[in-house]
């Protein structure tokens, strides 16, 4: 497979990100020193609940973050340049060139007063430099590619005349128009009813083997994603609990936290009038994170100890690739 | 992909009717908004067109006919030197319109730029350009005006006396442009802060909108955001404030003429003719109900528009 030829190059590499909100009571910490990387071609998927600093962490590499928003320690590069050193003019053009974004919200993501021909086009004309009609043919290929029908006649479209899947359809078409090493794919289903998801699913799986990209799928449904990403990365209240490959944490999950939110997935097989499983409590504010282990309050299997220190992120006994930050998983898997 | 024609030609037009097709039809429904329009387009079409087909000049005095009640001859009658009013008050239409729109142009393309920094770049920038604002606003117009007026009309005019003097250049013989000059650049002076504010609040709600960072994302620049993604998604309410704010500097003008500090007769202005018809109405009220008539009809013609077109536009920014 493509995907596997430079398997070991990160694309991607971020070490000890930290980003706080300035708030009221003083600065709260939302995403507290997180490490992760993209390899080549690979895809990542980052899952949390709302509220665990998901997206923060990936609009704090483009410099995105709201105004009260900031990164107060850490590390990013990409492709071997130091994101957070770059200045402003040099990460534009990573933004949009090498990066591509697709957000959340399809129905206010793209400009209603534009065409989305020219919308598509923006990035081609800023960052490659095309002619208006070298960017329409592209932009018409794009659509093309992420399988919008008659796509002449959609350049021409407001999207307030397109549907939400089709928006979102767009939206990938201008997050790829610039051929991008990475795209980041911010809760691109979310708004979306669930045949669309897959559409949108099977799309992305599609194009990132057809051009050889790597993908960081941020999301809250495991179950969306378990056909797409090559490697999970859980996150809770801020940092990273559990880093596996996805065969692994379906086959495996070692954190409890991994294994709350796939136990709370409804399958089939449940009886019919079966009580949905949940994780009880909600996440730690920010700024009112517990001194320990930040998931120790809602977790069935936490000590004394998970509630004084906070617990490293360390591989598990007997993998490679597969890392948690939990003190008693490895007990805990034992008995399982 | 070559093989597909693109007709880039056909489209800007078909475009623009898409989204603004809507509000026209709404615009249509609303009876009121289209009286406005219709008064509107004629007082327009007066205003340019008029002057070329009045029966006499503003200035012609027909002394034997001074004060004569309306007739055939003279539609709105004569006043005190014999001039036809009906040709006055079409004329005054001209300066009425050129006052109101050349006005509202500057103020609105000094209110806009303001209201757009400020709104985009916040901070200090936002904290300068409003503290600029709230200054303007909160020196009385009529004040400001007078004192613009008064301290710049004398000099201005003996400089172009001396210019003249000195050159025989008829060009500054031509006092007329001094009293539009400062009557604009006064109003327009009083005029801009409203814009900017509007412009400021659209800005920084449209600035938190999620298609902002999706163009930051794209890496397109401040510029580029800014006129492209900010500013015309701001253009609604601007437009029906504007299409307001065209009849207040109407208005306006009226006022400041009917007060003397505006346009100087002889040229006619709605205002110094109210102002000259006021002195008489007891006994020719025609020479102040003719001016006074076509002003109402204007001031109220642009409320009626204005307020259509909010009704018209509103409902595509809610969607």
């Amino acid at each position: 497979m493509m995907h596997t030829t430079n398997f070991k190059q990160k694309l991607l590499d971020v070490r000890g990100l930290t980003v706080e909100i300035d708030g009221r009571n003083g600065p709260a910490v939302v995403v507290d020193g997180i490490d992760l990387h993209v390899n080549k071609g690979e895809t990542l998927g980052v899952v949390g609940e709302s509220g665990c600093g998901k997206s923060l962490t990936m609009l704090s590499l483009m410099r995105l973050l709201p105004n009260k928003i900031k990164v107060t320690k850490g590390s990013a590069s990409f492709d071997g340049h130091d994101l957070h050193k770059m200045s402003n003019r040099e990460l534009r053009k990573v933004r949009g060139g090498d990066i591509g974004f697709v957000f959340q919200d399809p129905m206010t993501s793209l400009n209603p007063v534009m065409r989305i021909g020219d919308q598509i086009c923006e990035p081609l004309i800023y960052h490659r430099g095309l002619k208006k009609a070298e960017a329409r043919s592209r932009a018409v290929e794009l659509l093309r590619l992420v399988g919008i029908p008659a796509p002449e006649e959609r350049l021409q479209a407001y999207p307030h005349e397109l549907s939400g899947g089709m928006r979102q359809r767009v939206m990938i078409a201008i997050g790829l128009a610039c051929n991008p090493k990475l795209l980041i794919a911010d809760e691109p289903t979310t708004a979306l009813d669930v045949t669309i998801q897959a559409q949108i699913v099977d799309l992305v799986k599609d194009l990132r083997v057809r051009l050889g990209m790597s993908v960081v799928w941020i999301t809250h449904d495991l179950a969306l994603i378990a056909g797409l990403v090559d490697r999970v990365l859980v996150l809770y209240a801020g940092t990273v609990v559990e880093d596996a490959p996805v065969d692994a944490l379906y086959a495996r999950p070692s954190h409890p936290y991994t294994r709350g939110l796939l136990a709370s997935i409804p399958k089939l097989s449940d009886a019919p009038a079966s009580r949905l499983s949940s994780i009880g409590g909600t996440p730690p504010e920010p700024g009112r994170r517990p001194k320990g282990c930040p998931f120790a309050p809602r977790c069935s299997l936490s000590e004394a100890m998970c509630h004084e220190r906070v617990p490293k992120l360390e591989f598990i006994r007997g993998a490679v690739d597969h890392r948690t930050a939990c003190f008693v998983v490895d007990k805990a898997q034992g008995a399982a | 992909m070559s093989a597909i024609p693109l007709s880039p030609g056909a489209a800007p037009e078909e475009q623009l009717a898409n989204l603004w097709t809507d509000a026209w039809h709404r615009l249509k429904r609303n009876k009121l908004a289209l009286f406005g329009l219709t008064i509107v387009a004629i007082l327009a079409l007066t205003a340019i067109f008029g002057p070329f087909l009045t029966p006499y000049d503003y200035l012609t005095q027909d002394l034997q006919a001074r004060n004569a009640v309306p007739s055939l001859e003279h539609l709105f009658g004569t006043d005190d030197l014999g001039r036809d009013v009906f040709s006055r008050v079409v004329f005054g239409t001209r300066t009425a319109f050129l006052v109101a729109v050349i006005v509202t142009v500057i103020a609105v393309i000094i209110g806009t730029v303001l209201g757009a920094v400020a709104g985009f770049f916040g901070n200090t920038t936002d904290r300068i350009i409003m503290w600029l604002t709230d200054t303007t606003m909160s020196v009385p117009n009529l004040l400001l005006v007078v004192v613009i007026n008064a301290s710049l009309k004398q000099p201005i005019a003996s400089w172009m006396e001396a210019r003249y003097l000195a050159t025989f250049n008829p060009f500054y013989r031509q006092t007329i442009w001094v009293d539009f000059f400062l009557v604009f650049g006064s109003m327009a002076l009083i005029s801009w802060p409203p814009y900017a504010r509007l412009v400021r609040a659209q800005v920084l709600s449209i600035r938190s909108r999620p298609y902002i960072t999706a163009a930051q994302a794209l890496g397109l620049s401040n510029w580029v955001i800014m006129t492209r993604y900010v500013v015309p998604n701001a253009l609604g309410p601007l437009i029906v404030s504007v299409s307001a704010g065209l009849g207040t500097a109407m208005v306006l003008e009226s006022a400041f003429s009917f007060l003397g500090v505006g346009v100087n007769p002889p040229t006619p202005s709605w205002g110094n003719m109210i102002s000259d018809g006021l002195r008489v109405w007891q006994h020719y009220p025609h020479l102040l109900a003719a001016p006074a008539a076509v002003l109402g009809l204007a001031s109220v013609a642009f409320s009626f528009l204005g307020d259509g077109l909010n009704d018209a536009l509103n409902p595509r920014g809610s969607k």
